[in-house]
């Protein structure tokens, strides 16, 4: 089944000529399909409350949503700031083929971070309670600054981007605000990926001393940046499949290396402040945290670390397999904060919490309409930097300025 | 294509300070409108409700005491409903200065709250937020039951209450529409307590001749044990003077016992399928069916499948329930008379529904079983131990004994008073009859809640209403009562038999472990 | 002057006067569930007794007192801290800390985080999940009769005088005098815990059988994420310095990508 729809804007002359396109495929079907239920289950979440749509309880304020749609999505959007220091900071052009495809990932991750908390929270509509009404005292008061701003600035990178095609006039007026987007877009991410880890901190005595430590923004600023690579292995990889586009292996190699490195640091991190706090005999307790402690660092690290400076990372094969574990490690250390890490302490008088079939929709269904949207701008924008596929003409000679861009 | 970036740029200016002027105007409005500014006591949540201080407005019911007693969820008289309670303290009031219960241990307490159900705390409760645990649903089950028998029995004191639920005048006597409507809910045989009432008299009376005469040796003043709230109140506070209790049981439990063996022998029933209900003016009744001891038809009949001698006990007020329920129209109903074998009482039985009935009654036999002869006139009218009065004493003139010094007592904190007089010795009396609450059954704890606070001008009313029944009474004496002779004759043998001591008599228990008593007057609790 | 409410546990005799009068006092709803529980059927459930329509609860513990198993009744609420998590946690401002005391929460500044829920260190924060539009749920404290020089409304009914309110420095020295001629635990629960809380607690039985968290941290727990906050925008700045002379040296000379 195949479908082109073809979206012709009524709003001027000038936008008439713009041609829209996407394909469905049996897979976008089921990403249409999660997206619906999940909308379904939205609306049910903001007519009858949290307690209708999911298992959240006093034991339990914080579950599936947080967890999975901000911590985790923000650590794995994390890939576009990585991206942007390494390419247009470091100046290390030979990533440059990945970095829009990065930061195009990193902007639809934190839309749904955004969405996600926009459902999350009790009260919405007083999302904005915080720019006036400051609680500078709370960590999440940077936490909401930085995403908020940074999703913003995003945004306007992504018009950088976007005004190739669309309101072109813009295009020159971003490209010049752009060094100063990138310093901002970088600042920002390292400043509340670290404050999403020490939220935590405050939590003093429930989680679990395996990863309550004065280091947890570190951890979680180094582990956001490593799975940049991850994800953006993962990600050419699928959008190679379904856009016909591949990135070069040693492109790919070298970021994997230089993620590698930052594991490398993170793991000393790791065992000089296991060290320090004398958290060894947790570790090895094999009860159920010292095993999810040990496989997150041994699967989400080391094995990582082996495979980047090894020969395994010249094959796609060794590639993928990195990106795989590199990012179950950081879902499953997310994860292991929150429910691993807490669970014993908030379970101690028989409270429990099993995240409710409707909270897996919606998370699943964030993630779909993320997924949707990067296929939907990745096919129409310059986004993967080269269109293999036959409609690239067509757009190159209807914008003449594209094809020079396009590297 | 020159002119057309110049008006994107123009308009995009302009939406561009649009924007941020629209932005700095909302930010302006919302930090006048106090966002950002910090807190005050009156924003918080809460916080505008009511409290027993604003109550504190001048009237009948003393307001200067807030707060509660506590009540046990598994108390099994007692229940209160905390959304209507306002917190007046009339419970500890009534706890604590009347009945001398609340505030008589020390703080901290040990396992069980200190209640001797006596259920004042209902009657005052102005709200209603107090009242009996509801047993009304266990009696319509075994009335549907179409296996059991269900009998039941009616205090003294429950025929004129009732009909004040009714819209009557405080006091009427429904006697007759009660034994009625019991009889169209469906009970099957309805016997009256007033019969057990003369039954204790004899056993009681027979008890004090012998331990006047010391063939009991047992210690004087005797004190009766009609009354479970009292009872209980012994138990706990009084424990040394657990031999003084007369051992023989309240009237209720011994129909209960008689109901399942000398009823269901006469009549050829099953005991196993008598479902015995009691109505009763009090709620320590409740407790005291569930005491282990009240077990002796199953103990008699050695079968452990007989249920406990009363199975269910009924407050006044829910019987009116039941009849409201059932859509019975109570005044209308005919005067019935109760069933024959245990449902003749004397006038002596009746006035066991209130304070000092009991005495006189047991005056008027003990005459008879110590001179063998019918008491005087005089004493079928014995003023001294009528009336309100907390404690009362009087002297009777008995041929051949001399004058005898009996002492009556309502109320527990006159009780406590009275029985610490006699710890220290100074007890005069041969007898005394003790009620827990002011005024005797007639103002127990499951009787109809008057409008008004308690009051002695009710307690009166109801009281010369029960003493009307007496004068009308064609028997005033309870050893006339022809069912109680056929009973001795038939069953028993005679008073203080071996019998009647395994059937009608009882043991005490000390329950001075369950709390710290009170060591001084100045440790009040407040 | 800083009010408090000192506790002390072997006073109570369990008539629950004071959660009645803190509902009448903040018009909470009655729901017939939570009506017909015990004190004992509180004290096991997770939510300790505390719902959003339930500040406050007394719940029964059976603790070992001189080897004997004995009754002890036990009001659970909101300690109301001198430094509080909650106020720190909020980013927002919904929480404050009154100087009276009390810890009050405006819910019209709320966003529905419920970090504030996670921060707190005794766990007393209550969510309205069943409501389309929720928000925290704990203690007040009775800000507004506090501030007008009235006592809380659960003191105010407490029969034994269980439950006292005054100055906190006073009620602490009054708890430390209780101690020592009852014979008490050598504890004042709320002293140190937490940094102090305004509510104190003591005890003839020990802390740990009656459900108190006594491993919490001494230190005020704002403390924790204080200077990370402090040096947040200086780390920002400086961060942000260190790019822009990164982009610019490495820049020099080259094509401006895209």
């Amino acid at each position: 089944m195949e479908l082109v729809t073809t979206v012709v804007s009524r709003a001027g002359a000038k936008m008439s000529s713009v041609r829209w396109k996407f394909r469905m495929t049996p897979m976008r079907w089921v990403f249409t399909g999660i997206a619906s239920a999940a909308i379904a289950v939205i609306l049910v979440r903001f007519v009858l409350g949290l307690g209708a749509t999911t298992n959240l309880n006093d034991q339990w304020p914080w579950g599936l949503w947080i967890s999975f749609d901000v911590l985790l999505g923000v650590a794995l959007a994390g890939g576009g700031y990585g991206t942007a220091l390494i390419v247009y900071v470091l100046r290390r052009d030979k990533f440059y083929p990945i970095a829009r495809s990065a930061m195009l990932t990193s902007l639809l991750g934190y839309i749904v971070v955004v969405l996600g908390l926009l459902i999350e929270v009790g009260q919405w509509f007083n999302f904005w309670r915080p720019y006036v009404s400051w609680g500078h005292a709370s960590v999440l008061f940077e936490v909401f600054w930085c995403i908020s701003c940074y999703t913003v600035i995003q945004i306007l990178e992504f018009c950088e981007v976007g005004t190739e095609k669309v309101f072109k006039g813009a295009h020159k007026y971003l490209k010049k605000a752009m060094p100063v987007m990138l310093i901002i877009g970088i600042t920002l991410p390292t400043l509340h990926q670290s404050s999403l880890g020490q939220l935590f901190y405050l939590m003093v005595g429930k989680v679990n001393p395996l990863w309550w430590t004065a280091f947890l923004p570190v951890f979680f600023l180094l582990s956001s940046f490593f799975v940049g690579a991850g994800m953006i292995v993962i990600e050419s990889t699928l959008a190679g499949k379904a856009l016909n586009h591949k990135v070069e292996i040693p492109v790919l190699r070298g970021l994997v290396k230089i993620s590698a490195g930052a594991m490398i640091l993170y793991l000393m991190l790791k065992i000089t402040d296991m060290v320090v706090r004398g958290t060894f005999a947790n570790a090895f307790a094999f009860d159920l945290p010292s095993i999810m402690f040990l496989s997150e660092l041994t699967f989400g690290v080391i094995i990582p670390i082996i495979i980047a400076f090894s020969s395994l990372s010249s094959t796609r094969k060794g590639l993928i397999w990195f990106g795989i574990l590199t990012v179950s490690g950081v879902i499953m250390n997310r994860f292991d904060v929150l429910f691993t890490g807490m669970g014993k302490y908030l379970n101690q008088y028989g409270g429990s919490y099993v995240p409710a079939v409707s909270e897996f929709i919606v998370s699943l269904g964030l993630v779909s309409i993320a997924c949707l949207a990067y296929l939907f701008l990745a096919e129409n924008f310059n986004i993967l930097g080269n269109h293999g596929s036959e409609h690239a003409d067509d757009i190159e000679i209807k914008d003449g300025k594209y094809a020079s861009t396009a590297k | 294509m020159a002119s057309k970036v110049g008006k994107v740029i123009s308009l995009s200016r302009r939406s561009f300070l649009k924007f941020v002027g629209g932005a700095s105007l909302v930010g302006v409005t919302l930090n006048l409108s106090g966002c950002g500014e910090p807190i005050t006591p009156d924003k918080a949540i809460g916080g505008n409700g009511w409290m027993p201080t604003q109550y504190n407005a001048p009237g009948n019911w003393p307001t200067s005491v807030r707060g509660r007693v506590p009540i046990d969820p598994e108390n099994p008289a007692i229940v209160r409903d905390d959304q209507k309670c306002i917190l007046c303290g009339q419970c500890i009031e009534v706890c604590e200065k009347i009945q001398s219960v609340f505030g008589n241990y020390e703080l901290p307490i040990k396992k069980e709250f200190v209640c001797v159900n006596c259920g004042q705390c209902i009657q005052w409760c102005p709200s209603g937020a107090i009242s009996e645990r509801d047993d009304v649903n266990k009696v319509f089950k075994a009335l549907a039951d179409p296996n059991v028998t269900v009998v039941v029995q009616t205090a003294p004191a429950t025929r004129i209450g009732l009909g004040e639920e009714f819209g009557m005048p405080v006091g009427t006597n429904v006697q007759g529409k009660q034994v009625a409507a019991l009889r169209k809910l469906g009970f099957d045989v309805v016997f009256d307590t007033n019969f057990t009432a003369d039954l204790t008299i004899m056993e009681e009376g027979t008890e004090l001749v012998k331990r006047v005469t010391g063939e009991l040796h047992h210690p004087i003043p005797q004190m009766t044990s009609c009354c479970p709230g009292w009872v209980k109140f012994v138990e706990y506070f009084y424990p040394e003077l657990i031999p003084n209790l007369s051992s023989a049981k309240s009237p209720q439990q011994m129909e209960g016992a008689l109901i399942k063996t000398y009823f269901a022998e006469k009549k050829e029933v099953d005991p196993k399928k008598i479902f015995s209900v009691s109505i009763m003016p009090c709620t320590a009744k409740k407790f005291e069916c569930q005491r282990p001891e009240m077990n002796s038809a199953s103990k008699e009949l050695n079968d452990s499948n007989v249920s406990p001698d009363v199975d269910v006990v009924l407050t006044t007020r829910e019987l009116a329930r039941m009849i409201k329920r059932t859509g019975i129209d109570f005044s209308s109903l005919p005067e019935e008379e109760y069933d024959k074998l245990m449902g003749t009482g004397t006038g002596a039985g009746v006035i066991f529904g209130t304070t000092g009935g009991v005495m006189e009654a047991a005056v008027r036999s003990a005459y008879y079983l110590i001179t063998g002869q019918q008491p005087p006139v005089a004493l079928w009218n014995l003023t001294p131990v009528r009336g309100m009065q907390g404690v009362k004493e009087a002297a009777v003139n008995i041929p051949g004994v001399g004058d005898i010094k009996v002492a009556v007592i309502s109320g527990l904190a006159n009780a406590r008073k009275v029985m610490d007089q006699m710890k220290a010795g100074n007890a005069p009396w041969a007898f005394m009859e003790i009620m827990a609450c002011p005024g005797g059954c007639e103002y127990g704890g499951g009787q109809p809640r008057a409008s008004s606070p308690p009051s002695d001008e009710d307690r009166n009313r109801r009281a010369a209403s029960l003493y009307n029944i007496d004068a009308k009474a064609k028997l005033r004496n309870s050893h006339d009562n022809p069912e109680i002779k056929q009973i001795y004759a038939d069953f028993l043998t005679a008073p203080m038999s071996e019998k009647a001591e395994e059937l009608l008599h009882t043991h005490y228990v000390s329950r001075a472990d369950d709390f710290i008593p009170k060591k001084s007057e100045e440790n009040k609790l407040y | 002057m800083a009010k408090g409410v000192l506790v002390d546990i072997p006073k109570c005799i369990g008539c629950e006067s004071c959660s009645v009068a803190c509902k009448l006092w903040n018009e909470l709803e009655w729901d017939e569930q939570e009506k017909n529980k015990t004190a004992i059927d509180r004290a096991k459930e997770p939510n300790n007794g505390l719902w959003p329509e339930e500040w406050t609860s007394i719940n029964r513990y059976d603790p070992e007192k001189d080897g004997e198993s004995v009754a002890r009744y036990v009001k659970a609420q909101c300690m109301h801290c001198e430094d509080p998590a909650c106020v720190s946690s909020c980013f927002s401002k919904a929480f404050q800390k009154l100087p009276e005391g009390p810890v009050i929460y405006d819910q019209s500044l709320c966003v529905g985080c419920r970090y504030c829920m996670m921060a707190c260190p005794f766990d007393v924060l209550r969510y309205e999940w069943k409501k389309a539009i929720p928000g925290v749920r704990k203690c007040q404290m009775c800000a507004t009769r506090v501030a007008n020089n009235q006592e809380t409304a659960c003191t105010s009914v407490c029969p034994t005088g269980a439950i006292i309110f005054g100055d906190r420095d006073q009620l602490l020295a009054e708890a430390k005098k209780r101690i020592k001629e009852n014979g008490y635990v050598d504890r004042v629960f709320g002293e140190k815990e937490a940094g102090g809380t305004s509510w104190l607690y003591i005890s003839d039985t020990p802390f740990e059988q009656m459900r108190f968290r006594t491993d919490v941290t001494t230190k005020p727990l704002p403390s924790y994420t204080e200077g990370y906050m402090k040096a947040t925008p200086f780390v920002g700045v400086g961060w942000a310095a260190i790019l822009a002379g990164l982009y610019v040296f490495n820049n020099k000379g080259k094509e401006p990508l895209d």
